[in-house]
């Protein structure tokens, strides 16, 4: 072994990555040219370079050398043992997709599918359909009355008027809620900042309220980015809190510039090299991955990090905390500072800033476009001015609400635009490929976000309402991971934490009841007003993913072992996990929910069933009805009635019972399909 | 220049976050999660779960001397001066320390007499320095072995993770335990970008065994239940054409009743209060006992982290219930898990590694008769190759810079030199690099390896 080289780790810190003493065998092809320029800065080596955000792996499944993605494997398992769990005839999609008829996402989705002489699977039975976009759309499973009801009506227009119904329930509110707490991070306490619950209970109004009043997205967007404000616990002022989320400490100011503006390109326009960017340029580091990104520099970034140089995220020590006689609390402050980014820090978390040439300070200048802010106007006004008016931020948005619905982005991972590579009209050059599966779609669909005033539930609207979202799962033919791309199919996920304990809660018809810190306090405790929203008795209702909804007990940690994530360093995942099964066979919160006999709420539904349902026939159908939104197939039925009758009228209870129980286990209770 | 001024020279002027970082709070937020609930795992799985992923490294030679590794993780940084690199201090040190002098080690035999008892096996790091003093990075720190804000650093594996991955392949099929466990550790770090079966599977020890591995309404009728599921779901859960997620989900539920109404895991992870009563009836004694049981089980775990907390005593650091207190917790646990695994013959394949995230302001106690956070620690090796009853390097006479490294290195010991040499005591080729990372950017087991920056502590395992 030899010894360190000193000399070699100077070059390797400054960034000459490809003329570190990589031993022949190991050098790759795809080693980049060394990058030049006193701009480049990188002084800590390259292993050390701050990049990804915390939710890094949100998308980490495709990524993880695999030939397919989660969604599409796991869609591919669950079809092919060969379900079928409903008779009913499936339609041929995409009928009116043709010229400039029909939904604008089937014409190009069609298009795309003939052109690779690709056969979409059938469209979904209604059965499918209305679980599919209930617990897409509002994060549980549909009423048993409102399946038959939906399945039963000769309305043409039904699944329309279905979609109308749920985008305007109370329920879409709270589930959309969750996705954005979920990507702007709003949490009490995160490593780097801990905004408090009073903080975080009025963020999370704030993004409740404005999706609740389905405020035009741009709108929000310039709100959260502009706020202005001295206090973040103001419940009328909850904006203020996305800009507190971006602070970071040990490390100068322009560690907190860089570290929100990262979080604005990640956020709203999808570009999470840029938090790449702002510790080192591209060249030498993101050649391979980014063709814009590779051609882009420090400096430039700098130019956007700019923007926040004026805000002075202060946090404020005052009281005594109220609740805590040991603790003061700290709420923040967006004061002004007047110096604009200065090149003069030599510590921190990111690389040194110093002077280049005779520029010691950096100016606004917006990394898309180099539009400046107007003359006495606030930088960030003027920020998210240029975010919002750039046609990336619709692109970005209409990009994650399709990985949303679909499993996958048309740009995947979604949050890893390349701004050189998506224009359909001016293909990159080889061997640069344009980035989105369908560029074209994705251009319409967001020039159709914009032309409907950025409009969330249109939006939503647009896709849910497509034949390409309303495909079966299930695919008659060969499928070959290829097709994943064209969205031939659909992909099923494991339902997330939330919408399990929601949709356990619905199937059983009986509603828990807990209480959120802040949530009942109508007080003025911390001198502001906090209305509070009271108790809450679903998980999607929560306004944190950190030990909810019943403060770390019992019910958190069941949602816990689904991997809803923290909104800080740990991402919301899919996977399955041992845990999950134990607690869905042994938990007491689904234990508790299939008894037929005890006290308490939770005993109740089964004991109702049993005495309303006297024949098997009808009891099986019942529960089925009521757990997977699905009657039974002829065997199923058959099997559960063997299995109610062993025994004899004696046992019919906890025979009912174990077939509670083992509907609430089977994959198409967990799934979505 | 001498290989220390030369390492600190290279971090001033291409700074590692040495200091600067502001005081956070001490607990991390990752400790809100709850202990149980937030492990997932399913090591036996992980061949199925993904590809191989495209790994070079350079050919070194693993000391492979250790099966297994307990990783303790003391959080909250003791005083090094008042531990294991102890300092009298006339007027301050308390006389009940009763200071002696151990295999060559001055060591406060009254704070911890259990383990005095076993320093012949012990083996002392006294020339180690923390990278930076605030405990939540810190603590991550000393969990992944390298800058939690640097590359990669938020989706860094645990290290016992990255064992799990390495020693997948060696689980044998009859093995029903998880390759990476951890004790006491709920804001243990998890596996990073690895698949979820690499995660740490986490337990809170109790003598009521695992969580949900029994059914309230009993065996018998879980089993039925168990038949009737796979009667009525197996068309969606098996004969799968590959070993997709949808089947992993399937396995999932048969290695979670594999730990359900189990014996063996029913005797490794449950106790008796006599035993519990041998390891001192605490948390920390029954996640020590908990590790000695899933080992001698031989059930596929080769990775333990257990966590004991308390360490951060900016008051009153030699109060009863300070310092006197939480030594004697883990003299109580620990010299018992010596034992034990002395008796057992397991101590020779198990190699136990104990450090926090940073040490203790030296000298005199502070005005609030506290010691404050300071860079200077030690780290505690013993069993699995280790050649125990001696120190590895030295600091001065307060006990606040190395004065002499006491290793080929000649300079600082750092968290990542401890992680290489966790690696190379289990035979795992530390300077790997896997190429599966969210960008391809390469994930190095520990960090510039190729630059040859880090490497093991050889020293430990040389008479």
């Amino acid at each position: 072994m030899k010894k360190f080289k000193w000399a070699a780790l100077g070059l390797f810190a400054l960034g000459v990555w490809g003329l570190t003493p990589v031993r022949a065998q190991e050098a790759l092809a795809q080693e980049p040219a060394p990058p030049s320029g006193s701009e480049e800065q990188l002084t800590t080596e390259h292993a050390e370079c701050s990049f990804f955000g915390a939710t890094r792996d949100r998308f980490l499944p495709r990524i993880n050398n695999r030939a397919e993605s989660i969604p599409g494997r796991l869609t591919r398992q669950f079809m092919a043992s060969a379900m079928h769990l409903n008779t009913t005839a499936r339609q041929k999609p995409f009928a009116e997709a043709t010229g400039v008829g029909g939904n604008l996402i089937d014409r190009y989705i069609r298009a795309d599918l003939e052109a690779h002489n690709i056969t979409p699977a059938d469209k979904t039975t209604d059965y499918e359909f209305i679980r599919r976009v209930t617990l897409d759309l509002t994060g549980r499973i549909p009423t048993v009355s409102r399946v038959q009801m939906f399945v039963q009506s000769g309305d043409q227009n039904k699944r329309a008027a279905l979609i109308d119904e749920l985008l305007a329930k109370p329920e879409w509110t709270d589930k959309w809620t969750m996705y954005f707490g979920d990507l702007y991070k709003n949490t009490a306490s995160a490593v780097q900042v801990r905004i408090q619950p009073e903080g975080r209970n009025a963020f999370y109004k704030y993004l409740h309220d404005s999706l609740a009043n389905n405020k035009p997205y741009n709108k929000m967007a310039a709100e959260m980015i502009g706020a202005q404000g001295n206090n973040s616990f103001d419940q009328t002022n909850g904006q203020l809190n996305y800009n507190v989320l971006g602070v970071v400490g040990g490390g100068p100011t322009q560690d907190i510039f860089d570290s929100q503006a990262a979080n604005v390109a990640d956020q709203f326009l999808g570009i999470a090299h840029v938090n790449c960017l702002l510790c080192h340029s591209g060249r030498g580091h993101l050649d391979s991955l980014s063709l814009w990104g590779g051609q882009t520099t420090r400096a430039q970034a700098w130019g956007l990090a700019a923007f926040l140089s004026h805000t002075w995220t202060r946090s404020i020590n005052t009281a005594q905390d109220p609740n805590n006689p040991n603790a003061r609390y700290n709420y923040f402050s967006l004061d002004k500072y007047t110096t604009d980014y200065s090149l003069n820090t030599t510590t921190g978390n990111r690389p040194a800033r110093q002077p280049i040439g005779s520029v010691k300070t950096i100016t606004p200048a917006y990394l898309f476009g180099g539009q400046t802010p107007d003359k006495g106007e606030d930088y960030r006004i003027a920020l998210a001015r240029y975010v919002t008016g750039d046609f990336q931020f619709a692109r970005a948005t209409v990009n994650y609400m399709w990985a949303a619905f679909f499993g996958r982005g048309l740009v995947d991972p979604p949050d890893q635009f390349d701004p050189a590579r998506l224009d359909p009209d001016k293909p990159p050059p080889a061997p640069w490929t344009l980035q989105p599966s369908n560029p074209r779609l994705l251009n319409a669909l967001a020039q159709s976000f914009i032309d409907s005033g950025y409009d969330l539930k249109a939006l939503q609207r647009l896709i849910v309402s497509s034949d390409a979202y309303q495909l079966s799962s299930e695919y008659n033919g060969d499928w070959s991971p290829e097709y994943e791309q064209y969205f031939a199919r659909h992909f099923v996920r494991r339902l997330m934490g939330e919408e399990i304990h929601d949709s356990i809660v619905t199937a059983i018809n009986t509603l828990p009841s807990y209480t959120v810190n802040g949530f009942t306090n109508a007080s003025t405790v911390y001198g502001v007003d906090s209305p509070g929203f009271g108790k809450i008795s679903f998980a999607m209702q929560a306004p944190d993913v950190v030990n909810m909804p019943d403060n770390g007990g019992a019910v958190s940690q069941f949602l816990d072992v689904f991997l809803r994530g923290n909104r800080d360093d740990q991402p919301r995942k899919t996977e399955g996990s041992i845990l999950q099964a134990l607690g869905l066979m042994n938990d007491p919160f689904v234990q508790n929910r299939i008894h037929a006999t005890g006290t308490g709420p939770t005993a109740t539904f089964l004991a109702k069933q049993l005495a309303t349902y006297t024949t098997d026939d009808a009891l099986v159908t019942s529960l089925f009805l009521n757990v997977l939104s699905r009657n039974p197939t002829r065997q199923e039925k058959l099997d559960a009635e063997l299995m109610l009758g062993a025994g004899g009228a004696a046992a019919r209870k906890t025979n009912a019972e174990d077939l509670l129980w083992t509907l609430f286990n089977k994959v198409d209770f967990v799934f979505n399909y | 220049m001498n290989e220390q001024e030369k390492f600190e020279k290279q971090f001033r002027k291409y700074p590692h976050p040495v200091r600067g970082f502001s005081e956070k709070p001490h607990l991390s937020r990752r400790s809100f999660l709850s202990l149980a609930g937030a492990g997932v795992t399913a090591s036996w799985l992980a061949p199925s779960l993904h590809a191989a992923p495209v790994i070079k490294s350079s050919p070194v030679t693993t000391l492979n001397t250790a099966k297994n590794v307990i990783f303790i993780l003391l959080a909250g940084a003791p005083s090094h001066t008042d531990t294991f690199d102890l300092k009298v201090v006339n007027g301050t040190t308390p006389a009940t320390f009763n200071p002696a002098t151990v295999n060559g080690m001055l060591f406060p035999t009254g704070l911890m007499p259990k383990i005095a008892a076993q320093m012949d096996q012990i083996a002392i790091v006294r020339s180690m320095r923390s990278w930076a003093l605030v405990h939540s990075l810190s603590q991550t720190w000393t969990q992944i072995g390298r800058n939690p804000a640097g590359v990669l650093g938020n989706v860094s594996p645990n290290i016992g993770s990255v064992v799990a991955v390495e020693k997948a392949a060696e689980r044998t099929p009859g093995q029903v335990f998880p390759t990476f466990l951890a004790l006491n550790s709920g804001g243990g770090i998890g596996p990073g970008y690895l698949p979820s079966a690499y995660a740490p599977f986490k337990v809170t020890p109790s003598n009521a065994g695992l969580k949900n591995t029994t059914n309230a309404d009993g065996q018998t009728r879980f089993n039925q239940r168990w038949d009737f599921l796979h009667h009525l779901d197996d068309p969606l859960r098996v004969n799968s054409p590959d070993g997709t997620a949808m089947e992993d989900f399937d396995e999932f539920y048969s290695a979670a009743k594999g730990l359900m109404y189990n014996p063996v895991v029913t005797k490794a992870f449950s106790f008796t209060t006599a035993d519990s009563a041998l390891y001192g009836n605490t948390a920390f004694g029954n996640a020590c006992l908990m590790a000695k049981q899933t080992l001698a089980a031989n059930q596929g775990t080769r990775y333990i982290e257990i966590t004991l907390g308390g360490w951060d005593m900016h008051t009153n650091i030699y109060a009863a219930n300070q310092l006197p207190s939480l030594t004697k917790t883990l003299d109580n646990g620990l010299g018992q898990l010596i034992a034990d695994l002395k008796a057992d013959g397991l101590l020779a394949e198990t190699m136990i590694v104990m450090a926090g995230e940073f040490g203790r302001t030296v000298g005199k106690v502070t005005g609030a008769g506290g010691r404050d956070h300071y860079p200077q620690q030690f780290a505690l090796f013993a069993g699995g190759g280790v050649k125990g009853g001696r120190g590895i390097g030295s600091t001065d006479a307060q006990g606040a810079f190395t004065v002499d490294p006491g290793w080929s290195r000649n300079r600082d010991i750092k968290p990542e030199d401890v992680e290489a040499t966790i690696y190379s005591a289990m035979g795992i080729n530390w300077t790997n690099v896997r190429y599966d990372d969210p960008l391809g950017r390469r994930f190095y087991y520990v960090p510039s390896s190729d630059m040859d920056v880090y490497g093991p502590i050889n020293e430990l395992f040389k008479a």
